[in-house]
């Protein structure tokens, strides 16, 4: 049997090719979120609202509706397929296929907010003056990071219920409140460069995301089941 | 219902209800600044009890489930999270009936009351995922999804408090900030709140025994 970090790197390396291969749910979730920019900071304007101080809200909340599509894909394939059960068999324990699922999930969401969050920026028109780059990035990542998580292990519930599409957000959202909580008040310091008076933000995200990457090593064998 | 009326519990239970309530109106003093509005904490706070008590006792019949694989868990946890929603619900309606006259807003996103907003969340949540218990998968995804909520209600709330509060604390390491015949009232109304979700959640899981029963049945006539 390959090392455990081998394992997840190989149905990383196939979820992504495949994704990559075809790219049109990647495209269509893209467009979706470049969507959702538009018609916030057009409703924005419309309303005469202050588009900066309300900047990290409208972006979180893009994010999060762009991941109720884009992280639902992670079993998706497998489940039309039917081929579940024997990448079960391949990858041994059951927190390989979790650990390579969350890797992809994470690499997808990047990857649209790369496009997504310059986009918002632009938009809105948010000034750089003071802003903290860096750590607008790392509150992005540490943010991303979790909805990643969060997304993987439920999708892997959802996955094998008939018609749970619909669910996933359901049972999602109430579970990333503390990470919204903490990714806006990072996200609002990084722009008005008080880095220090929002660094306990950063850290409950960050035992947000520790919670949600160890937690499935203990849930995960009883979701994929079977 | 015709059963019900015949049960020794119903009608033992009525009285215990009609003792709490007469407990509320007429032993336990009008609050001076408040008024007779104050007097609906006796609800707030026991229904608010037993939703946390009912969470609680989903996340253990979950734990429980996983392990042992037995019905009687399963029911259990779906009809506590039943009850702890309706509960949940009662809390949310008559927070905001005291709240408006007294901080002048329906509601306001203190811990307490943001906690308690996403609690009711996820147990709908839990509900549509269980979804009547109809197969086996089901039963089991939401045993693991009620015990990932109840690891996430700490969060929710530290976060949230962290945050802000406005809510009055009053039952604290400190005592308990009522005056005695409000404590009183306060211990019967929570005492009998508790009896009502026992009595609910017998109710309860045998209903959903008896619709499992009539599945499995159902099943054996069709095959």
């Amino acid at each position: 049997m390959l090392k455990f970090g081998r394992r997840i790197l190989l149905i990383y390396r196939k979820d992504l090719q495949d994704e990559l291969r075809s790219t049109d749910h990647l495209l269509s979730t893209l467009v979706f979120g470049t969507m959702l920019v538009f018609v916030f900071s057009f409703a924005l304007e419309l309303a005469d609202v202050g588009t900066e101080q309300i900047f990290p809200a409208v972006l979180w909340v893009s994010i999060f509706f762009m991941s109720v599509l884009a992280l639902q894909r992670s079993f998706a394939k497998e489940r039309e397929y039917g081929a579940l059960d024997a990448l079960l068999l391949a990858s041994g324990e059951r927190s390989v296929l979790f650990y390579a699922k969350f890797l992809f999930s994470l690499t997808v969401l990047l990857l649209l907010e790369l496009v997504v969050v310059p986009l918002l920026w632009i938009f809105l028109d948010v000034g750089v003056g003071s802003a903290s780059l860096w750590f607008f990035l790392a509150a992005v990542l540490a943010g991303s990071w979790g909805l990643a998580a969060v997304g993987t292990l439920l999708n892997g519930i959802t996955v094998q219920l008939p018609g749970a599409r619909l669910l996933f957000p359901i049972l999602a959202f109430p579970l990333l409140i503390p990470l919204l909580m903490g990714a806006i008040l990072c996200t609002q310091g990084a722009l008005s460069g008080q880095v220090q008076a929002v660094l306990g933000w950063f850290y409950l995200l960050l035992v947000f995301d520790l919670l949600f990457t160890v937690l499935p090593l203990l849930l995960f064998d009883y979701i994929l089941e079977g | 219902m015709k059963d019900a009326l015949k049960s020794p519990f119903f009608w033992g239970f009525t009285l215990l209800m009609l003792l709490a309530l007469s407990v509320i109106v007429y032993y336990a003093p009008v609050e001076r600044t408040m008024g007779l509005v104050q007097k609906v904490f006796y609800f707030h706070v026991a229904s608010a009890w037993v939703g946390l008590v009912a969470h609680t006792v989903v996340f253990a019949a979950s734990i429980l489930y996983l392990w042992k694989r037995s019905g009687g868990s399963d029911r259990l946890a779906r009809a506590s999270a039943e009850i702890g929603t309706v509960f949940i619900s009662c809390t949310l309606l008559t927070g905001p009936l005291w709240a408006y006259p007294i901080w002048n807003t329906w509601w306001t996103w203190d811990p307490r009351l943001t906690t308690t907003l996403v609690l009711w969340f996820m147990y709908a949540a839990y509900i549509a995922l269980h979804g009547g218990g109809a197969s086996e998968a089901r039963k089991r995804l939401a045993a693991v999804y009620g015990i990932i909520c109840f690891i996430n209600v700490p969060l929710v709330f530290f976060s949230t408090r962290w945050w802000r509060s406005i809510h009055p604390v009053v039952i604290s390491s400190e005592g308990i900030a009522l005056t005695p015949k409000m404590r009183v009232a306060m211990f019967v109304s929570v005492g009998v709140f508790s009896v009502l979700y026992f009595y609910l959640l017998r109710l309860r899981m045998k209903s959903l025994e008896l619709q499992e029963r009539v599945r499995h049945l159902k099943a054996q006539l069709l095959a």
